[in-house]
């Protein structure tokens, strides 16, 4: 056990503390799920890359700061301590550009990740099908190969940040012939070559914040690809494990939820329910508890150490717990939750981050399938039917 | 060693504990819980053994014959000593007596204790009984509870090492829970299957993990921050015994359902640990006690919180 932060740690906390008061806007942004708050959203990735902050932990090749992963969860602390904005480029950041940088080529990361890190080019994903969701190796739409092209056709859904995206990744069958996790291929497209269609799908909010694409024979050059042709599957999962794992959500995001809890019942005191009272104890007590894990994992990778099917119980935590933060200040304002701005005119951030707390856990693999990847992955129970 | 801010207990502390964990599972499985408790009685023959691996005096300094270690190891080891369901007084003694002790500058019995000679139930003024006696009966047939004194201590470090050394135990015993409940649920077959197969099985057990291994971190942090003499180690302690409480209590439940009728008979040894669950939940500081402590600190905001608070 050791719980002291070196010197240098401190330094840089109080670094990333001085240009974050600096350069945080003071009014929020408007939600990036919308046209307006999008461009608002890109506008603070480009920021964020002005001063080298926007993708900390990158090697410095690739436009990044080459962070451990205790200084990125100082990081991480700094930024929701002071407010930040959500990252636009939140898909680019954690799942596509780590996956290149496991597994792509010199070509390919000189390409992708530069801009990215940028905030030149905001990443979309493509994983669901209407008939392939939390089983995603149903996955039917097809990329054919002619010549120097994939020939790309089908419809992919529920894609993040696609309405408003430049690029994007996906899982494609490359071989029309193959079944289940065999003859998938990891592509990337620019989300506006001839032959895709957006449809932006309105979310619970209101607000298109993903969409269907429909594929009519789009031609994707071969080259990328990435780590070759019916690779996709281990692609994937090696991306879904980011996901899943560490880095998708840091500790910092829900402390600031608990302490913002906490302010609510503050004023509130005087006429919540007990029940109340304790729930907003369990959202303290959780998020120190994911902090402390975070960290515990954090250093275990640094030691040499992977995350495997444990990060599977970190995603249930995370968003099991996100949701209940949001639900105990909805029951805590009473009649004001329904409300979208209160009487002062202020937005009710609790209404829209309750809706949104709903998604975490059915996005990035349900908690349902999390569930069964716990029970047989780290608690060895059977499969149905295999005995 | 590289500085990592690490809040996971040391290699070395693990090591000791995988010792300890691996003699407890030779010499003090169930068959020797159903004995003690078809005798009535304690096997002498067991506090020796604990004895020669020298576990009374872990936390004794190494000039009175003892080891000389701190919480950290201390509270792994008692959550060893709740994977077996351990009757012996142990932890009482020498993880909670004895830090006391020499937080108290009191060393005179620290050698004897080292020696395995002396064993110190010691009343507080939270507990209705004491851990070590007679007069009283406990749901938990290898429990000894004896009547408190009139007038009983009331020292908040005594009741914050009482606290953090059952949350530690209950960490122990919600794992051996667990284990069995997921042995079983391999072995038990119904339509077919073993029922460990069907989801309806697996999400409870599942669930239960999610809450084992997310209270574990914060025993290890509780322990670092008593150790650390950390003004707001109280805090933490309370968050420990809550958390280590719920996830213990709910694995018992869970346990229980898994088992099915069998779960519900004296002859699954599942029990032993079940009640034992439902007295450490209780001792040492309700549920509310602890949580009253924390709303002070919290929700009073003395204790500062927040994303750049993690290790406040």
């Amino acid at each position: 056990m050791q719980l002291q932060y070196t010197e240098r740690q401190q330094a840089f906390r109080a670094e990333v503390r001085a240009w974050m008061a600096a350069h945080v806007p003071k009014t929020p942004l408007v939600t990036l799920e919308c046209r307006e708050g999008f461009d608002q959203h890109v506008a603070w990735e480009r920021t964020l890359a002005s001063g080298n902050w926007g993708m900390v932990t990158w090697p410095e090749d690739y436009g990044g700061r080459g962070l451990d992963l205790i200084e990125w969860l100082i990081f991480e602390e700094e930024y929701f301590r002071a407010g930040a904005p959500l990252r636009a480029n939140q898909n680019g950041i954690f799942l596509l550009g780590p996956t290149i940088m496991e597994f792509g080529t010199a070509e390919q990361k000189a390409r992708f990740l530069t801009s990215m890190a940028r905030g030149e080019v905001i990443w979309a994903q493509a994983w669901s099908e209407p008939g392939a969701g939390s089983d995603m190796a149903a996955i039917k739409t097809k990329a054919i190969r002619d010549g120097d092209h994939y020939v790309i056709t089908g419809q992919k859904t529920w894609s993040s940040r696609a309405s408003f995206a430049d690029w994007g990744f996906g899982l494609f069958r490359t071989d029309p012939d193959s079944k289940r996790h065999r003859g998938l291929s990891f592509i990337l497209f620019d989300l506006n070559s001839p032959g895709i269609t957006r449809r932006p799908i309105r979310q619970l909010h209101g607000h298109p914040g993903f969409a269907e694409l429909f594929f009519d024979e789009v031609r994707v050059p071969v080259e990328n690809c990435i780590a070759g042709e019916g690779k996709g599957w281990d692609v994937a999962m090696a991306t879904a494990g980011f996901e899943r794992g560490l880095m998708l959500r840091s500790p910092g995001r829900f402390q600031a939820t608990a302490r913002r809890l906490v302010e609510l019942y503050r004023r509130h005191a005087h006429n919540a329910a007990p029940a109340a009272r304790e729930a907003v104890l369990q959202a303290w007590m959780g998020t120190q508890a994911y902090a402390y894990n975070t960290y515990s994992v954090a250093a275990r990778i640094m030691a040499g150490g992977r995350i495997g099917a444990e990060a599977s119980l970190n995603k249930i935590f995370w968003s099991e717990l996100d949701r209940a933060m949001h639900r105990t200040a909805m029951q805590l304002l009473g009649a004001a939750a329904e409300l979208k701005q209160f009487g002062d005119g202020t937005a009710n951030d609790w209404l829209d981050g309750y809706i949104f707390s709903l998604s975490g856990p059915i996005y990035a693999g349900s908690n349902e399938v999390q569930r069964n990847i716990t029970a047989e992955r780290l608690l060895g129970l059977p499969r149905l039917g295999a005995g | 060693m590289t500085m990592l801010m690490d809040p996971a207990p040391s290699a070395d502390a693990l090591a000791l504990a995988t010792s300890v964990r691996e003699y407890l599972a030779e010499t003090h499985g169930p068959e020797v819980l159903r004995r003690l408790d078809a005798a009535s009685g304690r096997d002498p023959a067991i506090w020796q053994g604990l004895v020669a691996m020298g576990l009374p005096g872990l936390m004794v300094p190494e000039d009175a014959g003892g080891m000389g270690l701190g919480l950290e190891e201390a509270a792994l080891i008692a959550a060893e000593c709740g994977r077996v369901c351990l009757a012996e007084p142990l932890v009482d003694t020498a993880f909670i007596a004895v830090p006391w002790l020499l937080a108290h500058g009191d060393t005179a019995l620290l050698a004897d204790i080292a020696a395995g000679n002396r064993t110190i139930p010691l009343p507080h003024a939270i507990n209705p009984w004491v851990d070590g006696g007679e007069g009283l009966h406990s749901v938990d047939p290898l429990r000894r509870l004896g009547t408190a004194p009139s007038d009983p201590p009331t020292d908040p470090h005594l009741l914050n090492l009482g606290a953090l050394m059952t949350a530690a135990q209950l960490v122990g015993l919600a794992e051996a829970m667990q284990d069995q409940a997921v042995a079983y649920a391999k072995l038990r077959e119904q339509f077919g299957q073993p029922i460990g197969a069907f989801q309806a099985i697996k999400h409870q057990l599942a669930s239960c993990t999610v809450a084992i291994e997310f209270a574990k971190p914060v025993v290890w942090q509780a322990a670092a921050a008593l150790a650390a003499g950390r003004s707001s180690a109280a805090i933490h302690v309370s968050h420990a015994k809550v958390a280590a409480s719920d996830a213990a209590w709910a694995m018992a439940e869970t346990a229980i359902q898994v088992h099915g009728a069998m779960g519900y008979t004296y002859e699954v040894d599942l029990h032993f640990w079940m009640k034992r669950t439902w007295a450490l939940c209780g001792a040492w500081g309700s549920r509310a006690f602890h949580l009253a402590r924390l709303d002070d600190a919290i929700i009073g905001g003395a204790h500062p919180i927040g994303p750049e608070h993690t290790f406040a």
